[in-house]
């Protein structure tokens, strides 16, 4: 069972070198942004470098087997992750009013972060035989995906984890978009997804995160103090100005105006600091390796490592540009991080696995 | 297959790309660009603060350079309702934390309400140490709240002086509103009785300024510049604490005033009024229940009885009604009057103090044994507005212009003060009462210290001066204060001296009133005084007034003096005791210098 020379020589290092850019990015920004904490940077960092070489390790074994391998046996991932969703709704702890995290052998782990590949190992393996045949999906095609899709959420949802739901249903009209689907298929999902906003404000919502609407819609109006962070947010980012303050220099964070600056608020850390020029290189980067995502989709083998392949740039991309777009109050605020930034272990290692899945579709596109 | 796959799937992607890229470079240029210096602006506006620096008042001081009123660091608790997150969790939480009332909280923060949200709110002043050390332990739980070490006033010697030097209290809403306070905000102190009022424009200081850097809650993180406050100015009294510390022992557990003029400048020596109060109560911000306590205590210790409180002068009048009638020629030295112990006019008798009589007497004998028959006979020969005549050429009634806020007048009747005030005619009779200083005839202890000073310097007075001189922080003299001559009336030599030995006689002749306070070691002069006291509300009849004037020593006098005892019975034994320590003590100290220190109050 080693891996072929062939095979390691096939390695998209494209892909490698500009995810350990965004990486080395993302801690440099990640020591200023928890220095200002009371125990201060020390743990924070070993944490996240722990996390990243966990994942170093989950990505040689994700890349040793087969994709094709992979997604035969992704039912049993699935089953696996709706079991830990549900455990975590009934022992999981409590942080910030939600309960996200499960505690196993004292690590602890949020289970939501790993549904979003394992919803995109399961969705390929469902369809990838009708984008083989060319077929677009009929509403019939639709309904298992869409059921498979739905329990997680809904799951997921309960937590509340919006932002990461949220990501899961988009994924998955991705990858159907990304398949084919029949016009009258597009109606049908339009018309929902024209329902589906008074369905979410009257069914779903929690008051909390009707509030971040309301904040969205009028900064000023500031129910519960959420449109004045989301105000310092911009602040934090406009007075970066054209260079920033420059590294360790953002007042914004620093003296706590920005909640959750270090995960879901980081670009706030960084768009302070590095001004827009730096946001510029950043932003850069992420199109940069989406794009690269999007290469192995269409360089694949066989539809199954395209559709993987796909689903996974999808992911990267939603997370980005909803976690940026937030930041600087262009859409409600939302719970997600921004892949290889925003600190936090169990994002980053759903993050490396993907590309794990990634590297290995890209090193066997040759292979017959 | 792979080559049949469209490709147009791909080409949309790359579409949506650049279309987020565009998205996000436009809001970036709009953020950081277009609107960056404002944004900018706006981060140093959230975490830069203005904060004041309050500047220590000015330091008082007595003749010898003893510290009367200085000021010690204090932990004041703030709270900035801008950094308040949840209301009642701050206000709740400090309520618990601190002694202090959650109502109070609230009222304070009220009543700054018309300030901008930043200004920091004074909550409690001068917090115990272990308060101070639990509001830091929860300071995460109370977003808002602060603490401040400030400049708080000290009074070292507590009670005593404490008419004299006043308190400082924070400025209340209407004083906010006046415009002598035009520049004061909420929080500051002031000057609210005796010096510390009188003299608050030279006291207070100039506030600094610095700018801080805060976090979201609040909190101090560093200190980016500082204007530095400056200190106010410094008081130099003419007070001689060695000489007050005397009279306030003297008079514990007595109620009434005692004044010493230097004869020849009018500064004040002594000034003590009981009961007093502690200013230093005052100065760390007083509870209710001291305040409900102060200001219904039956005794007023807020009154200062020196400059505010009116008594019958009683027989110490009779100094100002010898002078004139000699002056006059009204009498002579040998004009004698017989005294059987009473005095027969109208349809009542008007007795003398002694029952047997004093017999044929002439002027010195009469204030030397201050019989009350003669003087009836001299005060009808004279008429009650001659009597007023020379009371107010004294300055007796008028304001002494003693530099103390709140001066009370006295009165001096005259027949036009009868007309204007009751319609009415004055009738001989009343004459008859006055004549020995009891009827209408009302003064404060500080006026009849200037009679003394009156006899002592032959005929001037000076105006009563606490104060003797304003000194910078940095020790330049800004103010001397030069004595102000308050009355000059030239006297016959002869006349005087008649008066000046009658005065002597009374203390140092046997068979003077205040001969058991005689001294051996200086001449002291004087006039003792009996007034009696109004009836209380129960029509129980209260013991007189005892007074005593005096001045020292007896040939070449440096000190005027006016000691007054509520209730105290007679004027020999209750207020001539207290004339006589002080000369005792201004004339010993003289001689071997004493080292008095100040026990520490705090």
């Amino acid at each position: 069972m080693r891996i072929d020379k062939r095979r390691l020589y096939h390695l998209d290092w494209y892909l490698i070198l500009n995810g350990l850019i965004l990486f080395g990015i993302g801690i440099m920004n990640l020591v200023s942004a928890t220095s200002s904490f009371y125990s201060g940077s020390y743990n924070f960092i070993i944490k996240q470098l722990i996390a990243f070489v966990l994942g170093l390790i989950l990505i040689i074994v994700v890349t040793h087997y087969d994709y094709r391998l992979i997604a035969d046996n992704s039912k049993w991932f699935y089953l696996g992750g709706i079991f830990f969703v549900v455990l975590v709704l009934i022992i999981g702890m409590v942080a910030g009013g939600a309960r996200r995290w499960i505690s196993i052998l004292g690590i602890s782990f949020q289970p939501s972060e790993f549904m979003k590949p394992i919803m995109v190992m399961v969705l390929a393996n469902m369809l990838y035989e009708k984008k083989r045949e060319n077929i677009p999906l009929s509403l019939r095609d639709i309904v298992k995906p869409m059921v498979w899709t739905f329990i997680p959420f809904i799951l997921i949802v309960k937590q509340p984890d919006l932002g990461t739901g949220v990501v899961i249903i988009l994924t998955t009209l991705a990858i159907m978009w990304f398949v084919g689907l029949k016009k009258s298929t597009y109606a049908v999902l339009i018309s929902f997804g024209l329902m589906a906003p008074f369905i979410a404000w009257n069914y779903l919502m929690k008051p909390y995160q009707k509030m971040r609407v309301l904040s969205f819609i009028n900064i000023d109006a500031d129910p519960a103090g959420f449109g004045y962070h989301a105000k310092q947010a911009l602040i934090a980012v406009g007075s970066g100005k054209f260079l920033g303050k420059g590294f360790m220099a953002g007042t914004q964070h620093k003296l706590q105006f920005i909640p959750e600056h270090h995960t879901d608020f980081i670009f706030t850390v960084f768009g302070e600091e590095w001004g827009f020029v730096g946001s510029v290189v950043l932003f850069s980067l992420f199109i940069s390796f989406i794009h690269r995502c999007l290469k192995v989709a269409l360089d694949a083998h066989d539809e199954l490592g395209a559709i993987m392949a796909f689903g996974i740039a999808s992911i990267i991309y939603f997370q980005f540009t909803i976690n940026v777009l937030m930041a600087i109050h262009l859409v409600p605020v939302v719970g997600i991080p921004l892949p290889l930034i925003s600190y936090g272990g169990s994002s980053l290692v759903s993050t490396l696995i993907s590309i794990g899945l990634l590297l290995n579709i890209s090193m066997r596109r040759y292979m017959f | 297959m792979k080559e049949e796959t469209p490709t147009s799937k791909f080409k949309w992607c790359n579409l949506i790309l650049i279309i987020t890229m565009t998205v996000l470079l436009i809001r970036l240029w709009d953020l950081q660009i277009m609107r960056g210096s404002e944004m900018r602006r706006l981060s140093e506006q959230n975490r830069i603060r203005i904060k004041k620096v309050i500047a220590p008042r000015g330091i008082m001081y007595d003749r010898s350079g003893r510290v009367l009123a200085d000021t010690r660091p204090s932990f004041n608790v703030y709270i900035t309702p801008e950094d308040i997150k949840d209301f009642s969790q701050t206000v709740d939480g400090l309520a618990k934390l601190v002694d202090t009332d959650r109502d109070d909280i609230i009222d304070k923060l009220k009543a700054a309400s018309r300030m901008p949200p930043s200004f920091p709110v004074k909550i409690k002043s001068d917090v115990p140490m272990d308060e101070v050390a639990r509001i830091e332990a929860h300071r995460v739980y109370i977003p808002g709240v602060s603490i401040q070490i400030e400049p708080k006033r000290n009074y070292p010697y507590g009670e005593m002086l404490a008419h004299a030097l006043g308190y400082v209290s924070e400025i209340n809403d209407e004083e906010l509103k006046m415009k002598e306070y035009k520049d004061y905000s909420p929080g500051d102190y002031i000057g609210k009785y005796g010096l510390e009022k009188n003299y608050e424009n030279y006291l207070r200081g100039i506030d600094g300024e610095k700018r801080v850097e805060v976090d979201a809650r609040g909190r101090e993180v560093r200190t980016l510049d500082i204007i530095e406050p400056t200190a106010g100015n410094s008081l130099y009294l003419n007070i001689d604490m060695d000489l007050q510390m005397t009279v306030e022992k003297t008079m514990e557990n007595k109620k009434g005033g005692c004044v010493a003029l230097d004869t020849k400048t009018g500064g004040v020596l002594v000034l003590a009024s009981r009961p007093a109060f502690d200013p230093n109560k005052f100065a760390s911000g007083i509870t209710k229940e001291d305040w409900q306590k102060i200001i219904t205590d039956k005794s007023h210790p807020l009154q200062n009885r020196v400059t505010q409180g009116r008594y019958p002068p009683g027989s110490t009048f009779k100094i100002a009604l010898a002078l004139k009638a000699l002056e006059l020629g009204v009498i002579n030295e040998r004009t004698t009057f017989l005294c059987r112990g009473g005095f027969p006019f109208g349809n009542r008798v008007f007795k003398c103090w002694k029952k047997g009589g004093h017999g044929n007497i002439a002027v010195h004998r009469a204030i030397v044994e201050s019989c009350d028959v003669f003087f009836y006979n001299v005060g009808l020969k004279l008429g009650i507005d001659r009597i007023h005549d020379i009371a107010d050429s004294i300055g007796l009634g008028k304001l002494t212009g003693i530099d103390l806020p709140g001066e009370k007048q006295g009165l001096i009747p005259s027949t036009a003060w009868k007309k204007k005030t009751y319609g009415q005619p004055w009738y001989e009779g009343e004459t008859v009462s006055v004549s020995i200083g009891q009827g209408a005839v009302w003064l404060t202890p500080i006026q009849l210290s200037e009679l003394s000073a009156f006899v002592a310097n032959g005929g001037t007075t000076y105006k009563p001066q606490l104060v003797n001189r304003v000194v910078s922080p940095v020790g330049k003299v800004i103010k001397v204060f030069e004595p102000v001559i308050n009355s000059s009336v030239k006297l016959k030599k002869e006349n005087l001296k008649l008066v000046q030995d009658g005065m002597r006689g009374v203390v140092n002749e046997p068979g003077g009133t205040a001969y058991g306070s005689r001294l051996q070691t200086v001449a002291m002069s004087g006039k003792t005084g009996t007034a009696q006291a109004a009836s209380s509300e129960k029509g129980s009849h209260l013991a007189d007034h005892a007074w005593f004037i005096a001045y020292a020593p007896s040939e070449e006098p440096s000190i005027a003096m006016a000691a007054l005892v509520e209730h105290g019975g007679h004027g020999s034994s209750a207020a001539a005791p207290i004339a006589k320590a002080i000369t005792e003590g201004l004339f010993r100290t003289k001689i071997e210098v004493k080292e008095a220190k100040a026990h520490e109050n705090r």
